[in-house]
């Protein structure tokens, strides 16, 4: 971390540097490349999101397409990753998977997000009873667990993509409301907002110049770090047969398969493992650089 | 065994009759006569007596057996209904077994036989009357006495006085005439054939404590809440979802158990159970057939495995009132469509055998071969499905558990319908939601319930596979809401048959009026296979069900 003390304001030519500092994008091009986790994260989810991307193209077989090969089979040069209990081709599944994922987790933090943000604003710059009202919704929600609250909804609405989707958000959206509530409270009364009020701007302005790019920063952040989460839960509801409908592929539901006939063989265990693996490790690097670019204190930290 | 891996299935109402099993099943039971009535009936009538005292048990015959040890074994769902005039679900008659004595039981071995229990002596007298005389000495737990034919008689009669929902079991029974303190005559309204394979030893058989019933309510539905115990294990502890622990009753003066206590770990997926065993959780465990060929191959240290055939019938069925399957051409194309061989290979790694029908090998009525061939016909199928106006414009669904096999089973038929252009969508369920789709009681689930893959489990008399297919069973068990006029005449009638071909006809006729319906593609009959640690001598049933009192051997 050399750039910390460079750019430390005690620095006696800070005025001077701060004219001259690269830009956002520049710094952060080179804080990655100073941070080997972070550039390890940033390339394993520009794979994993490439792979999801186009994954119609790279899967080598149809993921649902059952007998392409021998039952169970190990890896070979027709199938990488082998064969599952139906002979469907392993690679075809987690690539596959990984769309679902990337899906779910896009979708689900998308909601999650814009719902924590719009709540979280009303929570902390709306009168004191709906505060107090919204932090007990937020409180009471949180309160499940969230594959507990995932087998609730799925039976109640049945299970698919889109109860899983609904799940994640739901259960998500209190976590995000409350930061947003937080900044915003800890925003709305510090001198320059203040004095923007006593200059007359309206509550619009004072919201989305001041408050949101606030706010947005940490919640990115976050909402990165969650995304590991966010895919551990689905795969945890899939796993348990409560996620996405077979045949659709997800690396939960080939790890529960994988895990019904691991005598028979272990690499659909191994095949729907890995790739949760690396998407953990890959959003948890990427997620501890982006805080590093947007948080430039807890770098100073470092 | 009987019904099915729910362990929250929500009870049918009061009136509704039935129920009991699906899940577990096994075996095709090899012919006895003394067990399948009607077959050489003057010589069984003769018999019977006899071979009651001679297999009478002096009391207490075993020696006190494993003192100290706990056997520990594994079930399917856990305990919901501990009244055995109310039973439903073979998992809670297993515990019933353990807790209640019935006059007689069946016999461990791979034979379908019985032998005595509570009964000293038992005969048939004629085609209406059953004479017993009970053991003297046997106990009610809670200072409710000894066991009397008035027990007997209260017991018996309750189950038709509340309308139990499996009075069915009991058949034409009218009343049980006590003659003394141990010796009564169940009087039936007319001949009753599964009288001696289903009603008396296995669930409405068990004795309970007219005294101790009628303290602890109207003589109804006792529930989960038994008033006291008669068998040679008391309930300990119940832990829900978790274990159930009997311990040996101090009051039973039968026939020692092999075990002082046993340990039954309610665990819905076998795989788990498997996995449980090899961590050296369990003493005795069912296998999956999909596991079968793989514990063969690579045994556990200690372990005896053995395979029993099944009674089980699992097959695909379709809701005749749902409109999108209201054309019997769409039903009998997807009947085709069906390639049983392919599913068994996928589902059960080919360890099992295509079914013919409701009813296993071995018993009556069991039919050498479907209609609709067991590989399906695909050519046949798509003249069904031109017949019908082509394709359904909106996918079918299938419903399933959501295990591995049924889900493997549903994605192989998605597959194999898609050969003829029917899209589906598949909607796995856990037990609980699973086991309550087709019932009226609980919903409109079932006008939206299209194809769905279900098992029952089985006892050994084929009337038992057909009753919940009847007109009456629409909406409670009959989740196909087929009906049909000579089905339900031929039910009746095959219950007082006592001609053994002319009865296995009826049977015969009767599945084959089920898959003209178009509703039903008969799948399988599953297997047993079991594990056991070397030393423990376990006594199952011919279909591999567990009968845990008469359990023995050294852990």
């Amino acid at each position: 971390m050399n750039e910390t003390s460079a750019t430390s304001p005690t620095a006696p030519d800070a005025d001077d540097r701060l004219l001259s500092e690269p830009s956002l994008l520049t710094r952060s091009l080179r804080l990655v490349g100073g941070n080997r986790s972070g550039a390890i994260g940033f390339v394993l989810v520009a794979l994993i999101v490439f792979a999801a991307i186009f994954a119609p193209w790279l899967a080598p077989y149809d993921p649902t397409a059952i007998m392409t090969g021998p039952r169970m089979a190990p890896p070979s040069p027709e199938h990488w990753l082998g064969t599952d209990n139906l002979g469907r081709d392993l690679l075809s599944r987690v690539i596959a998977g990984g769309r679902v994922a990337m899906l779910v987790a896009a979708a689900a933090l998308g909601a999650a997000l814009t719902g924590g943000l719009s709540l979280g604003l009303i929570a902390g710059l709306g009168p004191r009873w709906l505060d107090n009202t919204l932090l007990l919704i937020f409180d009471a929600l949180r309160s499940f667990p969230t594959i507990v609250f995932g087998l609730a909804v799925v039976t109640i609405i049945g299970p698919s993509l889109f109860t899983v989707i609904l799940v994640v958000a739901i259960t998500s959206i209190p976590i995000y409301a409350r930061i947003v509530r937080t900044q915003t409270l800890a925003l709305k009364n510090v001198e320059f907002i203040l004095a923007e009020r006593a200059m007359g701007a309206g509550i619009a302005r004072i919201l989305f110049v001041h408050v949101l790019p606030n706010v947005l920063g940490p919640l990115l952040i976050l909402a990165s770090m969650d995304v590991p989460l966010v895919i551990a839960t689905e795969a945890g509801l899939s796993f348990l047969g409560m996620g996405v409908r077979p045949p659709t592929p997800s690396w939960g539901v080939i790890l529960n398969d994988g895990y019904n006939f691991i005598r028979n063989s272990p690499w659909p265990v191994i095949s729907g493992s890995i790739p949760i693996i690396l998407v953990t490790l890959g959003f948890t690097f990427m997620g501890e650089a982006l805080r590093d670019i947007f948080d430039p204190r807890l770098r100073r930290t470092h | 065994m009987m019904k099915r891996n729910m362990a929250c299935i929500v009870r049918p109402e009061a009136n509704n009759k039935v129920s009991r099993y699906k899940d577990h099943g096994r075996a095709p039971m090899p012919h006895h006569p003394s067990f399948i009535p009607g077959i050489g009936r003057r010589s069984f009538l003769k018999g019977v007596a006899a071979t009651g005292i001679a297999a009478a048990m002096p009391i207490s015959a075993r020696i006190w057996a494993q003192q100290g040890q706990t056997l520990r074994v594994s079930a399917y769902a856990d305990i919901d209904e501990l009244d055995p005039g109310f039973y439903q679900n073979g998992y809670n008659v297993d515990v019933m077994n353990c807790i209640y004595t019935k006059l007689i039981r069946y016999k461990p071995g791979r034979e379908w036989d019985w032998e005595l229990e509570a009964a000293e002596t038992i005969e048939q007298v004629d085609d209406t009357h059953i004479h017993f005389r009970l053991k003297p000495g046997l106990m009610f737990t809670g200072g409710y006495g000894e066991i009397t034919a008035e027990d007997v008689k209260f017991s018996f009669e309750r189950v038709l006085l509340h309308d139990s929902p499996v009075k069915s079991d009991w058949g034409p029974l009218d009343h049980v005439e006590v003659t003394g303190r141990y010796e009564g005559t169940i009087v039936l309204k007319k001949p009753f054939v599964p009288l001696w394979t289903i009603a008396l030893p296995y669930g409405t058989g068990h004795i309970v404590s007219q005294k101790a019933v009628l303290e602890a309510g109207d003589g109804g539905d006792f529930g989960m809440n038994p008033p006291c115990f008669s068998g040679p294990y008391i309930l300990e502890q119940w832990k829900p979802n978790q274990s159930i622990y009997l311990v040996r009753n101090p009051d039973w003066n039968g026939e020692a158990p092999g075990f002082d206590n046993i340990r039954i770990l309610p665990m819905d997926d076998t795989k788990t159970a498997e996995r449980a065993y090899e961590a050296g959780d369990l003493d005795f465990t069912r296998i999956t057939l999909s596991s079968l060929a793989q514990f063969r191959d690579n045994r556990p240290a200690n372990t005896v495995i053995e395979e029993y055939p099944s009674l089980y019938y699992v097959w695909l069925g379709m809701n005749i009132d749902n409109p999108a399957l209201s054309d019997i051409n769409l039903r009998r194309a997807i009947q085709y469509a069906i390639n049983v061989d392919q599913i068994i290979d996928a589902a059960y790694f080919g360890e099992a055998k295509p079914a013919n029908g409701l009813i296993a090998p071995g018993l009556p009525g069991h039919r050498e071969k479907p209609t609709v061939p067991i590989d399906g016909n695909l050519d046949k199928a798509r003249e069904f499905l031109a017949a019908g106006g082509g394709p359904p414009r909106e996918p079918l669904t299938i419903d399933a558990l959501n295990a591995t096999v049924w889900k493997t089973m549903a994605e192989v038929i998605q597959a194999q319908l898609m050969q003829i252009g029917i899209q589906t969508r598949i909607n796995v369920q856990d037990s609980g939601s699973f086991w309550t789709i087709g019932m009226e009681s609980e919903g409109d689930r079932w006008k939206k319930m299209q194809l769905v893959l279900n098992r029952f489990s089985m006892l050994p008399d084929p009337y038992y596979a057909t009753s919940w297919f009847t007109s009456d069973q629409v909406g409670i068990w009959n989740w196909e809401r087929f009906s049909n006029p000579e089905f339900d005449r031929l039910q009746q009638q095959a219950l007082s048959e006592t001609d053994p071909d002319k009865r296995a006809a009826m049977y015969r006729r009767m599945q084959d009026l089920m898959e003209a319906s178009g509703a039903y593609k008969f799948i399988t009959h599953e297997g047993t296979p079991v594990m056991y640690r070397k030393g423990l001598e376990p006594a199952l049933r011919p279909d591999g069900q567990p009968l845990y009192p008469e359990f023995s051997g050294t852990l």
